[in-house]
């Protein structure tokens, strides 16, 4: 054994590794080698020193300890607050009185010196510090939105409708996100979506998410510590102005409310701009209770050339507050259709005659193969086609389609088009089975009477002053008069067939339509309505109805070609 | 589970605090040891123990390099053992004990450069392997099971960890001082 054979099993031997044949043959070289019997002198030196150090700490056992007062320290509430701290000293009043008004809001002072940025700095750190110990969350709010679009789709015009979010960190990870028509759970296997519009559509994903389909801004606010800190490096970063305020709540407590005004860096001109949350321009209000540093609101507004509107309203916030196992069920409809994720589109035999297309092409091809009822065809472009797709496209015909445009954050374009619809038939359903008894619309069926849209009811129809005028109409009375209200926009005629719901949202999509500078007028159909029929199946009256006319639309159609197939898919539009 | 340092520290920053936990079980008997050197006898080497862990939690926001999670947890450790004699000193006056106290702040092999700092200064892998072999008293073979790798990983990680770990010592012993650790 040479000495770079020896030291390179000085090691093995101080340990005890070496078999005895080897081990002898180290002896023998380090008895004749001076310098080889200094090294392993050495190395058993340090060995030793290493096991009396650890003998000296075998009996330290701190987890159980640290974790205890980690979590005291957490909790603790803190004596003073930063800011009635600073109110003190530059204004010379304090937390006292402040607190003993009655005024609901008594005091707003904003402060925007560099010194006030640094103390919302500091709010915000706190905050995200106070909810380090995070094992589950429970976010309801208000959004202005669609009920069955897209998680991120903001539109100022539109009506506020539910959106909550139930998110369990520990043991594992599982959440849940629901809006009237649209619910995805996250159930620690895999992530569904289900889209309850129509004939429901579900979309799966076979693995855990920690966000999928553009929940990603709500999922930022859940995450509380990663939020604030992502706020804070995004107003550091970006330039974002940072403004502290203080209030006295209506609860009498003090809070600390920081503002951030956000900027999408769009132009105003881009078409997806302030259309979802993450193109938009923004002022977002995260309300601190001072004492505890927990946040307890989130208000978002939407900075538009004509003004700011208010679209979102975060107002209850449950910490750690059991969830019950129940929300991580999701109950899938037996009719539901399952979309293709793009990432799984097939390669065509022919995929090259698609892939080569224009985008225009693309949105030419699909719509003359609606045109033709040849629903093969159309899924080529789309998926999944389901019976109410087929009922509201089969033999469009095409007007005119103009020249793409792109968007700066879309990976695809938009195809302007203007289509004409042919006539449809549905039926809605109606009954009477109520305290009023008289009868209201419970919801849209297709001809076969397959169910297209619920209409909502949350309770009884109210019993009306002249009630026995409207409990005397048949079933046909009824929807002709709830169709007759629907087309003269007379919201207070049609709240006496129709949900609330309901008329939240045609009013909702009217008043769009409007600010898009459509002709509502144009754009209600007319109706005809036809017999009444006894469905013994459905315990239900169902009332035939038609549109007269054929109905135009003129609209972009959103197509992408960012999937491993190269073919352009309509992700949006119709 | 076995994280690296810097992937717990992000954890525990990403609202899994309880993740804490693992820091504290990883480094608590280095600490321990390098705390017992400084501090005294056990109820107070406990103490500043466990101060500097939870002081530790409380500013991880202001890691720098979360890699370098147990060199900053020295750091802290220094500062909470000076607190504690300076603290003990005043309040006690007690000057023998004082002296006792300066005599065995290095007390770890009389003149030697502290081994944890040197330990600290180690790539994580060779710390890792020292720490789990010497300081939790595992074999080997314990050791290649704990971090699901063959026992000639061990072995051959461990002859490494040695030849490193002198350099670093020898390093310390001719700079006359320890290197500061407090920042990373």
């Amino acid at each position: 054994m040479n000495c770079a054979e020896c030291r390179d099993n000085l090691v093995a031997c101080a340990e005890g590794w070496l078999n005895r044949e080897e081990e002898q043959q180290c002896r023998a070289h380090w008895e004749a080698c001076a310098a080889c019997r200094t090294e392993f002198e050495a190395i058993t030196r340090l060995q030793q020193r290493l096991i009396a150090r650890g003998q000296t700490a075998a009996e330290a056992r701190l987890v159980e300890a640290v974790m205890r007062r980690v979590r005291q320290e957490q909790f603790q509430p803190k004596k003073e607050t930063i800011m009635s701290k600073l109110l003190k000293h530059r204004w010379g009043f304090g937390l006292s009185a402040a607190a003993g008004a009655s005024a609901a809001i008594l005091l707003t002072i904003l402060l925007t010196t560099p010194k006030a940025q640094a103390k919302a700095v500091e709010v915000m750190t706190k905050g995200a510090q106070a909810v380090a110990k995070l094992t589950c969350i429970h976010l309801r709010g208000q959004l202005r939105t669609l009920p069955a679009d897209n998680f991120s789709y903001i539109n100022a015009d539109s009506p506020f409708y539910t959106i909550e979010l139930w998110k369990q960190f520990e043991p594992d990870l599982k959440w849940r996100i629901e809006k009237p028509e649209r619910v995805i759970v996250m159930d620690g296997q895999s992530t569904v979506m289900l889209i309850k519009a129509g004939n429901n559509t579900g979309v799966k994903l076979p693995q855990r998410t920690t966000s999928a389909f553009d929940t990603e801004w709500l999922h930022r606010i859940a995450n509380l510590s990663n939020t604030l800190s992502n706020e804070l490096d995004n107003a550091r970063t970006k330039g974002w102005p940072l403004n502290l305020a203080e209030e006295t709540g209506a609860d009498g407590r003090l809070k600390s409310v920081v503002t951030i005004q956000t900027k999408s860096g769009m132009p105003d001109n881009d078409y997806c701009k302030n259309t979802f949350m993450e193109n938009a321009d923004t002022r977002r209000v995260y309300r601190f209770d001072a004492q505890s540093q927990l946040l307890e609101s989130v208000k978002i507004y939407l900075n538009r050339p004509s003004g700011e509107v208010q679209i979102f309203d975060l107002n209850q916030i449950d910490y750690n507050q059991p969830i019950n196992p129940g929300v991580w069920k999701l109950e899938l409809p037996a009719d539901v259709s399952w979309a293709q994720l793009p990432e799984q589109l097939p390669i065509l035999p022919d995929n090259e005659k698609y892939a080569s297309m224009t985008a225009q092409q693309a949105a030419r091809a699909f719509f003359e193969a609606c045109s033709r009822e040849d629903w093969n065809e159309a899924g080529k472009f789309m998926s999944p086609i389901n019976d109410q797709l087929k009922e509201y496209l089969g033999g469009v015909e095409i007007v005119s389609l103009g020249e793409p445009f792109s968007s700066q954050n879309y990976p695809g374009q938009m195809v302007p088009y203007e289509i004409k619809l042919r006539a449809q038939e549905f039926n809605m359903r109606v009954a009477n089975t109520n305290a009023a008894k008289r009868f209201v619309i419970m919801g849209v069926y297709d001809r076969k009477l397959r169910l297209q849209q619920d209409l909502k009811w949350s309770g009884e129809p109210e019993v009306l002053t002249n009630n026995d005028a409207y409990a005397r109409l048949t079933p046909q009375e009824a929807v002709q008069a709830y169709m007759d209200a629907q087309s003269k926009f007379n919201w207070v005629e049609m709240r006496k067939f129709a949900s609330e719901y309901d008329v939240k949202e045609t009013k909702g999509q009217v008043a769009m339509a409007e600010k898009q500078g459509i002709d509502v007028h144009k754009m209600m159909p007319a109706f005809q309505v036809g017999e009444a029929t006894w469905s013994a199946e459905q315990s239900a009256w169902f009332v035939k109805c038609r549109t007269i006319s054929t109905q135009a639309k003129k609209w972009n159609i959103a197509v992408r070609k960012d999937n491993p197939a190269g073919r352009w898919q309509v992700d949006g539009g119709i | 589970m076995n994280l690296t340092d810097k992937e717990y520290v992000e954890r525990c920053r990403d609202g899994h605090p309880e993740d804490f936990g693992l820091l504290v079980d990883r480094y608590q008997k280095p600490l321990f040891a390098y705390l017992a050197a400084r501090v005294g006898n056990f109820p107070q080497t406990e103490e500043a123990a466990q101060e500097s862990f939870v002081r530790a939690f409380l500013s991880l926001k202001l890691l720098r390099k979360p890699e370098s999670f147990y060199a900053w947890l020295l750091g802290i450790a220094g500062r909470v053992a000076k607190e504690q004699f300076r603290s003990t000193v005043h309040h006690e006056r007690d000057c023998e004990a004082a002296q006792f106290m300066i005599a065995d702040t290095a007390a770890d092999g009389g003149e030697e450069p502290p081994l944890e700092e040197s330990i600290a200064a180690l790539p994580e892998t060779y710390r890792q392997v020292i720490l789990l072999r010497y300081y939790e008293g595992l074999s080997c073979q314990e050791v290649a099971i704990r971090l699901a790798v063959p026992l000639g990983t061990v072995t051959k990680t461990l002859s490494r960890a040695y030849a490193r770990l002198r350099q670093e010592l020898a390093a310390r012993e001719r700079a006359g001082q320890t290197i500061n650790t407090h920042q990373p």
